[in-house]
């Protein structure tokens, strides 16, 4: 059997010639430092493209039952998700191991930007990188647009609107985008291209040059305080290094295959007990209630546009991508040289605790979206019961009047309600009666958060609505008075 | 040999089809389209729990689950107070004909879900209960004197409010009280009272005299006559 | 990387071409592939210019402005159709709607309507009416508008966009909508977008 095996490998040896050609690649040294302990630092990029590959294949997969029609995707998802064996399964890989490989590259590039292994001579290396992460995200945002569902089309419908900010020429960038003046089947037939082949052809592309690069100038050894970087010594250094070298194809290949296969069960397992995302909800734009929400890769950039001031919004959406993008490509050249360890560069340190947190909080405001009305808490908010049985007959009819204004799609009650303005409890103690009325009628003044309702709350509403709302304090706190006015008389 | 490999593994594949692991895609139980939502508690939740209470009690609108109410209330009534709503009052129309946001279907499941849900059986059926309906037949003084006998020990001698036990009850006797309130809500309230609030219905005891009789037909309508003559002329 | 390819020997028994004669391959070999590229360059190039759909200039008819069950006086309501801007595979994503409100008729006699687009113009979400308290409101990032389509909170930088309309025959009829945004609005169209795509009718003829 053993034999058999042999010879049928040696007579395809003889005529492909592999191991004069692969086996050195698999054998390059790389420096002794990066083989030993310190080596599992270097996993994240081969479990990247180990879930790229993972992609690929589910991708194909998907496409075999995917139909890219307007009228039709959504139902194909459905048909993946309840009818072919596996389709679930098949869809919910491709979503977590997506979303994994948004996660291995950030990680992988922060590894990369704290261990200075950006410096010379590889900073072609880090620019291939930043390029692969944009294509990654490109992935992602094209995937959820084939996701047919009403948050794709409202997700092309924002990129769109973004995009045509751009001064002068902006309007055709999104005719270009939605391949027409409305997003519909050309968008999806758009987005499936680059979806399927332009982005994935790109970034196979730049996977072999960013390979190539590691393999032409090797992988950086792990760093050491106190031994900088200097592009004249470096080459003679690296090459002495790599004389104490060990073969890729040993301890570091093994690690880089152990935390892959670790990286692909857990993503198998996301897969198996989360599931799939999607599809939510009909493409169709006009039915109500929609509430448009980006996958989670984009949720840190939804809640920046919400909460960007409004003077600085078109540049928070066109400049700063593009400043942080060129930033991005700048690193290797800005800082070329000089020390690699962390525990001496404690800029690069607090840029990645700043940027690491900025990120994560923005995500969390995307994630709860405290600014966006909830658009049924008018009608499916119950008000509370402590608050109904407290209340005169008058004060419940103003419970009833703040309902039916929508109040409450903007302001909880216990907690319970719209976040977007304040919590109104106990806002019997903060504000008084003529408070009240005037900042109902006339809203948060200049144009502010809250909208001016005089036109419609008749004075009955308001009396009712406004004792109501006196009503609310915490008990045994007396109405809020301003000390100068006399408290008005009811 | 091959049949030795292969079989396990698809043994394996139909294994792991035909289990369920939670990340499987349950079939759906809502509807795409949010019209051809018809299942009543989605559809309560959604749009009445907000003003009529979470289980249709204890909220600042009148109860819905209310036995006595539902009993007496036609089912045309509830369709056409769902469609149109109350003008003048918080209730809002709900129907999409009259901009709201719910189909003429919808509405009806709604109207028939409130009785299926919480309507009593008919067989503890009083036979005396006053009607539904306002009569326009009442008498305001007639219906003070009704007042002072099954209102007042609550809510004051002229509807300004008081005290049942230590417990503060609110004036009714107010301007902008009665002119977010319909009579047929003030006359249901006669009716019905307000059991989640402890307001006895109109043969409750509860508060009451001990000479207190149930109310008849004639007195709900002179209750309503009198509550509706405290209007401010303005919005009478 | 940077070392030049060794030429291949060159047969000895041929006799090396002339200097003239080879620039002439040169210069025919660069022509016909000048050629190549043009004659697959230039379809392929108006290919995908033509994948940019030209814009109809198109109305839908709304209904009858005397059926008050359609356009309630001073009422806003949500009107959907299929915008006639689609293709025949665009399945639910060609319809689109127009929240209208009969205002009845001016001085002049002459219909009133406000018909906004259901675009937020912060990012394009759809906004929702309530009309309670005659507010527009956008779920996405909270902007909300005033029954006359005035911006009246959050972050949109301007009111709803307007949708042309006009009535004809006592039908109110709408122009049939692009997606709308800051710089490519519905009353005010880009000028950039009608330099690039040729103004058509859905028919396809006329100008």
């Amino acid at each position: 059997m053993k034999r058999i095996i042999t010879s049928v490998g040696n007579w395809f040896e003889a005529r492909l010639r592999l191991k004069p050609s692969v086996m050195p690649l698999l054998e390059h040294p790389i420096p002794a430092g990066a083989a030993g302990p310190k080596g599992w630092w270097y996993v994240f990029g081969s479990a990247s493209m180990t879930l790229l590959f993972l992609q690929i294949a589910t991708g194909i997969g998907l496409a075999l039952v995917y139909v890219p029609s307007a009228d039709q995707a959504y139902q194909s998802l459905e048909h993946l998700n309840y009818r072919q064996p596996f389709g679930w399964f098949l869809r919910s890989v491709h979503y977590w191991s997506g979303s994994g490989m948004v996660v291995m590259v950030v990680i992988h590039m922060t590894q990369v930007f704290l261990h200075g292994a950006y410096k010379y001579p590889r900073e072609l290396t880090w620019v291939f990188g930043v390029c692969l992460l944009l294509l990654t995200l490109g992935m992602a945002f094209t995937g959820q647009v084939l996701r047919w569902d009403a948050d794709a089309y409202w997700g092309v419908g924002v990129g769109a609107s973004m995009a045509g900010r751009v001064p002068v020429g902006g309007p055709a960038v999104v005719e270009l985008l939605l391949g027409g003046p409305t997003i519909g089947a050309s968008t999806l037939s758009r987005f499936f291209a680059l979806h399927v082949f332009i982005i994935p052809g790109l970034l196979l592309a730049l996977v072999g040059g960013h390979l190539w690069l590691v393999m032409t100038r090797g992988i950086s050894e792990p760093p050491v305080p106190g031994q900088p970087v200097d592009p004249k010594t470096y080459d003679a250094k690296y090459h002495e290094e790599l004389k104490k070298g060990k073969p890729f194809l040993g301890d570091a290949m093994t690690k880089d295959g152990l935390f892959s296969a670790v990286v692909v069960l857990v993503v198998v397992a996301l897969a198996a007990v989360i599931g799939p995302k999607g599809p939510n909800g009909l493409p169709d734009p006009t039915l109500t209630g929609a509430n448009p929400r980006p996958d989670w890769p984009f949720l840190w950039l939804f809640g920046l546009l919400s909460l960007s001031p409004a003077g600085l919004e078109t540049f928070v959406m066109l400049a700063f991508p593009v400043v942080l993008v060129i930033g991005l490509l700048l690193v290797p050249f800005i800082s070329n040289r000089g020390e690699r360890a962390p525990s001496r560069r404690p800029v690069a340190v607090l840029i990645v605790l700043v940027g690491g947190t900025t990120l994560a909080v923005l995500t969390y405001e995307g994630m709860t979206s405290p600014w966006s009305p909830r658009m049924s808490g008018w009608s499916g908010d119950p008000v509370p019961v402590a608050m109904v049985k407290r209340s005169s007959p008058l004060e419940l009819q103003g419970a009833a009047v703040f309902q039916l204004k929508d109040c409450r799609n903007c302001h909880a009650l216990d907690g319970l309600g719209g976040k977007r303005g304040p919590d109104l409890s106990s806002v019997g103690a903060r504000l008084t009666r003529d408070q009240l009325i005037d900042q109902i009628n006339n809203g948060t003044p200049g144009g502010g958060n809250m909208p001016a309702y005089g036109k419609h709350v008749r004075p009955a509403e308001m009396d009712a609505m406004v004792a109501f709302l006196v009503s609310l304090r915490p008990p045994g706190q007396p109405p809020a008075r301003i000390a100068t006015v006399p408290a008005p008389k009811k | 040999m091959t049949a030795r490999f292969v079989r396990p593994v698809v043994l394996l594949a139909l294994a792991a089809a035909g289990c369920n692991p939670p990340g499987k895609p349950a079939p759906k139980t809502i509807p795409d389209r949010p019209d051809a939502l018809v299942d009543f508690n989605v559809l309560y939740a959604t749009h009445c729990a907000g003003c009529h209470g979470a289980d249709g009690t204890l909220g600042p609108a009148p109860p819905l689950n209310d036995p006595l109410f539902l009993r007496i209330v036609p089912d045309a009534e509830l369709v056409k107070v769902l469609t149109d709503g109350r003008p003048g009052t918080p209730m809002a129309p709900f129907a999409q004909a009259k901009g709201g946001p719910l189909t003429a279907a919808q509405v009806k499941v709604l109207a028939d879900g409130l009785k299926t849900k919480w309507g009593a059986p008919p067989t503890s059926a009083a036979p005396d209960v006053p009607a539904y309906a306002l009569t326009g037949k009442g008498d305001v003084e007639n219906g003070r004197m009704a007042f002072a006998m099954a209102c007042a020990s609550c809510h004051g001698d002229k509807g300004q409010g008081g005290k049942t036990g230590d417990q503060p009850v609110g004036a009714i006797n107010d301007p902008a009280y009665l002119a977010l309130s319909s009579n047929q809500v003030l006359r249901r309230y006669v009716i019905t009272g307000r059991a989640d609030l402890g307001m006895p219905n109109y043969a409750g005891k509860t508060g009451r005299p001990h000479n207190f009789s149930a109310l008849t037909e004639q007195d709900v309508a002179d209750l309503t006559a009198l509550l509706n003559s405290w209007r401010s002329p303005a919005t009478k | 990387m940077s070392e030049p390819t060794p030429t291949p020997p060159q047969p000895t028994d041929a006799p090396a071409p002339e200097p003239d004669r080879r620039s002439a391959l040169l210069w025919v070999t660069g022509g016909l592939g000048a050629a190549a590229a043009a004659a697959v360059g230039v379809p392929v190039a108006g290919f995908l210019a033509g994948a940019v759909r030209a814009r109809p200039v198109d109305w839908v008819p709304l209904g009858k402005i005397a059926d008050a069950a359609v356009f309630p006086p001073n009422e806003t309501r949500l009107h959907v159709f299929r915008n006639p801007i689609h293709e025949e595979w665009d399945g639910d994503s060609a319809k689109t709607g127009a929240y209208v409100r009969y205002l009845g008729k001016d001085e002049s006699g002459k219909d009133q309507f406000w018909v906004f687009s259901m675009i937020c113009a912060h990012l394009g979400c759809p906004v929702t009416w309530f009309p309670q308290s005659g507010l527009f409101m956008c779920p996405c990032h909270g902007g909300v508008y005033y029954e006359n389509g005035d911006r009246a909170s959050g972050p949109p930088p301007r009111g709803l966009y307007k949708m042309p309309w006009r009535v004809t025959d006592g039908v109110l009829e709408v122009q049939a909508p692009h997606l709308p945004t800051l710089q490519d609005t519905l009353e005010k169209p880009s000028k950039i977008v009608e330099l690039g795509v040729i103004k058509r009718d859905r028919t396809g003829g006329r100008a």
